[in-house]
């Protein structure tokens, strides 16, 4: 006699690795590594910031990109993306009008919740910017909810800067309103001109005219960022609960089952990218 | 459920039977020392009593080593053909020892939770397990006792115990039930009966114990983060991977696109076997590796089975004790020394 | 424009080229992504510029690395195909004795001291070692094996016409194994270099019933330590063990395994 199956599983998205097909709208090359995508999907994303999404080209392959608009009503989703992998450097090559696969939303992201009456602190080290501006976006969009906006961003130098004529429109904006601060780093300006500081993101932390009490902070960076950041606002007085970070790990499906992102038990995919600090800082993983 | 106690003879011969219209796979020999389950054909040899783990454990059946996810065709400016590739195909893995039965238990929780994985959860929904308990330890690598899996039947949909040349069938499913219909089995009239006789013959202490109970292991193994033990342990480690690839516990994957040389606008997504004691599996774009040296990532593979994913899912373990990935480790590399390694550095500096 | 694509060999067997030629139900439609424009092997036409170059053989004599140089100029991507012009292969061995008593070991002493003497033979002189061609031009990418893995060498051209970066195991031989689901050689009493070996060949002697010889390299992370110290536990002497790390990898082992002095 043949096998009869076992019932049906409700557990069962024959579609969980499916993905939704994009269209290019706008590519511009950021910096010479960096090239900013805006893709026009089926329906809108419905993402929070700092969620990523797995973007893919059939034939080529898949990787997470960080998200980095604010969330939107419209079918826009925008990215920055390095030539710096496979698909990126395909990616690279494509032009409007080509289509790319989108799998997401995806992770936790961030919750304005947190943020709303507070004294905002970014802190953003190069590519950082890319899912920072996706919090900093709706924040700027109802800055009267929130008590201030600082956003310190460093980059290597000039010519790695990105977003380079938005960020000083936040700099104009903040002028304005008087609630928007931006300091704008490079570690060397390689002779290059340069009408902001130079030095590290650690260095504006000790003289930051803020209220510890009042501050939550959102940061994001490499690895060897974090550590550091995180010594200067302990010593301004801020507690772990303080502070969000987002964190990069290379994750190959999205949804918690390939084990690429794990950081001690956490899948940074599901709980992560973007974790309250107190909630990791025990894990040794998280920002070795 | 019912329970039959049949005759070893009349239990092959309706393995046989099964096999006729159905895909059946059983351990049988292959090379020197080793098991495969292999499907059941006229001349398999169906026999149990004599069983060494197989080299693979059965629950790889249902997460093979290279599986397509979907078939793409892309078509011009329109949107692309997508077509998800999920294996209905019938099958039955029959003589499946309690350690893997726990194996695709384990499987189950972690491919159902949050988004349900559908490559797995298809299969599965599509395989029937006929069970048989182990009433003596396999060799001496074995230690699911330690970790609870010995006599674990939750899942079985038939599950077998063998006494002497009579074979107990219990019925626990209705897919499992079907199986058995029409083949006139004597009904067991005293199943506890027979059970305990099957007891009395069961080995004790059976196979390897570890220097702890279990309830107490994730904590002792969360407490040794920078215990000696990691680096002691990888001194052989070869980071070849072979103990993740043997493990019935371990799920992790690769996904990789190819195009068909035949057409370049269509292809296929494909995921591959991958594992956490391969070197540059915690690697991240840009080249950091957040796992950069083979201790760092043998404390990974020893968290995930007694201490993350056994916390994650509140399993008692989520290593089955089938003692392959010892087994199969050229340098004699074993997860339970490890453990016990890992418990007595704990009392030793408590 | 499909890339121009050719092949040139050097000191090998030419296997490599004919595993490709082999590659028969697939050849048509890998000409439909690229058109050769060099192949020895099956064609005698030549051109000025090429996208791909493949290179097949070890790199011996001068005139060998001055004409290995000039196709390097002329190419976008330059290819190492198989074990030889990867690693050396079999014919690096030689870098481990003494050229004189090479020179006697296959000609005799007499055409040895000839060789030695005469101005006519001096240039062989400079075949004094056997280099893998990485060691005198960047290579892009290294199809490895003796021979090649076909389904290697379709999935490189398949990426360089998208411009994907293709993927090449670096992972031990195991991995392969365990997904054919082989009995391990140490279980059939026999000892293997897959655990050190890189990956790729889909552990193809193993699955066919040899072992693995190490044909496809050492692996970058390998415990070379811990793989002496297994084959020293099964009974290899020390000659036994150098002869096995050289087999295949002579010119990529030399200074990292067998320094012991048993070379004959």
């Amino acid at each position: 006699m043949s096998a009869t199956p076992h019932a049906s599983d409700p557990a069962i998205d024959p579609a969980l690795y499916l993905p939704r097909m994009a269209r290019i709208l706008e590519v511009t090359p950021l910096t010479a590594r960096e090239k900013y995508f805006k893709v026009e999907l089926p329906e809108p994303l419905g993402h929070r910031p700092g969620q990523f999404v797995m973007l893919s080209l059939l034939g080529v392959g898949e990787a997470p990109i960080s998200i980095s608009c604010g969330p939107r009503a419209d079918n826009m989703l925008e990215m920055v993306i390095r030539d710096a992998g496979s698909l990126t450097h395909v990616l690279h090559g494509l032009k409007p009008g080509q289509q790319v696969g989108v799998r997401g939303p995806f992770g936790s992201g961030f919750n304005l919740d947190d943020f709303y009456g507070k004294q905002v602190l970014c802190v953003v080290g190069g590519l950082g910017l890319v899912p920072m501006r996706s919090l900093i976006q709706p924040i700027l969009a109802q800055l009267d909810r929130f008590a201030s906006l600082t956003i310190i961003s460093g980059c290597r130098s000039p010519a790695e800067e990105l977003y380079r004529d938005e960020v000083r429109a936040w700099e104009r904006l903040g002028q304005e309103t008087g609630k928007v601060r931006v300091i704008r780093l490079v570690d060397r300006t390689q002779n290059l001109p340069w009408d902001g500081q130079v030095g590290l993101v650690t260095a504006p932390l000790s003289s930051l005219p803020i209220d510890p009490a009042q501050t939550v902070v959102a940061l994001c960076g490499p690895p060897v960022m974090y550590k550091f950041v995180l010594l200067e606002l302990t010593a301004r007085g801020l507690s772990h609960a303080q502070i969000f970070v987002d964190l990069e790990r290379r994750m190959k499906c999205g949804v918690g089952k390939c084990g690429h992102c794990q950081i001690n038990h956490v899948y940074c995919c599901q709980e992560g990218p973007v974790f309250r600090f107190d909630q990791i800082a025990h894990l040794p993983e998280a920002l070795q | 459920m019912s329970a039959f106690f049949v005759h070893k003879e009349a239990v092959t011969q309706w393995i046989r039977h099964l096999a006729r219209s159905n895909t059946v796979y059983f351990p049988q020999r292959a090379g020197q020392s080793g098991f495969r389950f292999k499907p059941v054909k006229e001349t398999t040899e169906i026999q149990f009593d004599r069983y060494q783990p197989t080299l693979a454990p059965p629950g790889k059946k249902l997460a093979p080593a290279e599986e397509p996810l979907f078939r793409y065709r892309k078509q011009g400016d329109a949107a692309p053909e997508l077509v998800p590739i999920l294996d209905q195909s019938p099958r039955i893995l029959a003589g499946v020892r309690p350690c893997d039965l726990k194996g695709i238990h384990l499987m189950d929780r972690a491919n159902r939770e949050g988004h349900g994985d559908p490559h797995y959860l298809t299969r599965r929904t599509h395989t029937i397990l006929i069970a048989h308990d182990c009433l003596q330890p396999c060799d001496d690598s074995c230690f699911c006792d330690a970790v609870g899996s010995l006599g674990w039947r939750d899942n079985a949909d038939l599950f077998l115990t063998s006494l002497e040349d009579h074979i107990l069938i219990e019925v626990r499913t209705g897919p499992g039930e079907t199986l058995i219909q029409g083949m006139n089995f004597p009904v067991c009239t005293d199943v506890a009966a027979v059970k305990s006789r099957a007891e009395a013959q069961r080995a004790q202490p059976f196979g390897r114990q570890f220097h702890a109970d279990l309830a107490r292991i994730p904590a002792i193994i969360a407490s040794q983060w920078q215990a000696p033990v990691w680096e002691k342990q990888v001194e052989r480690c070869f980071s070849c991977g072979s103990c993740n690839l043997v493990c019935p516990t371990c799920y992790c994957f690769d996904v990789h696109d190819d195009f068909d040389l035949t057409d370049p606008n269509a292809g296929q997504r494909t995921r591959t076997w991958d594992g956490c004691m391969l070197p540059q599996f915690a690697e991240v774009a840009g080249g950091h590796n957040f796992r950069p040296n083979p201790a760092a990532r043998q404390r990974h593979r020893v968290k995930r089975k007694f201490e993350y994913l056994t916390e994650r899912f509140a399993e008692g373990s989520f290593c089955t004790g089938c003692g392959r990935c010892g087994r199969q480790c050229t340098t004699d590399i074993d997860i339970f020394n490890i453990v016990n390694d890992l418990i007595d550095h704990a009392e030793a500096n408590s | 424009m499909k890339p121009k694509v050719a092949f040139f060999d050097f000191a090998s067997c030419e296997g490599c080229q004919l595993a490709v030629l082999n590659c028969e139900d697939i050849l048509l439609d890998i000409l439909g992504l690229v058109d050769i424009v060099e192949f020895r092997e099956a064609m005698s036409e030549t051109a000025p510029r090429f996208d791909v170059a493949f290179i097949e053989g070890s790199i011996n004599r001068e005139q060998d690395a001055e004409r290995l140089r000039d196709i390097r100029a002329r190419s976008t991507y330059l290819v190492a195909m198989g074990a030889c012009a990867c690693i050396g292969n079999v014919q690096a061995r030689s870098n481990f004795i003494a050229p004189a008593e090479n020179f006697q070991r296959v000609y005799g002493v007499e055409d040895r001291n000839m060789v030695q003497t005469d101005p006519e033979f001096w240039p062989l002189w400079a075949h004094t070692r056997v280099r893998a061609v990485k060691e005198i031009v960047p290579v892009d990418f290294e199809l490895r094996g003796c021979p090649l893995v076909p389904e290697e060498f379709v999935h490189l051209v398949k990426a360089l016409v998208t411009g994907a970066t293709p993927r090449f195991s670096t992972q031990a031989v195991c991995v392969e194994c365990k997904m054919n689901e082989n009995e391990c050689v140490y279980d059939q009493g026999e000892t293997c270099m897959g655990q050190i070996t890189r990956g790729g060949c889909k552990a193809i002697c193993i699955t066919n019933g040899y072992r693995c010889d190490g044909c496809r390299g050492i692996l970058p992370h390998a415990n070379l330590a811990a793989h002496h110290g297994l084959l020293q536990s099964k009974g290899l002497s020390e000659p036994q063990i150098t002869n096995r790390y050289r087999l295949f990898c002579s010119a990529e082992s030399l200074g990292r395994v067998g320094r012991t002095g048993h070379d004959k």
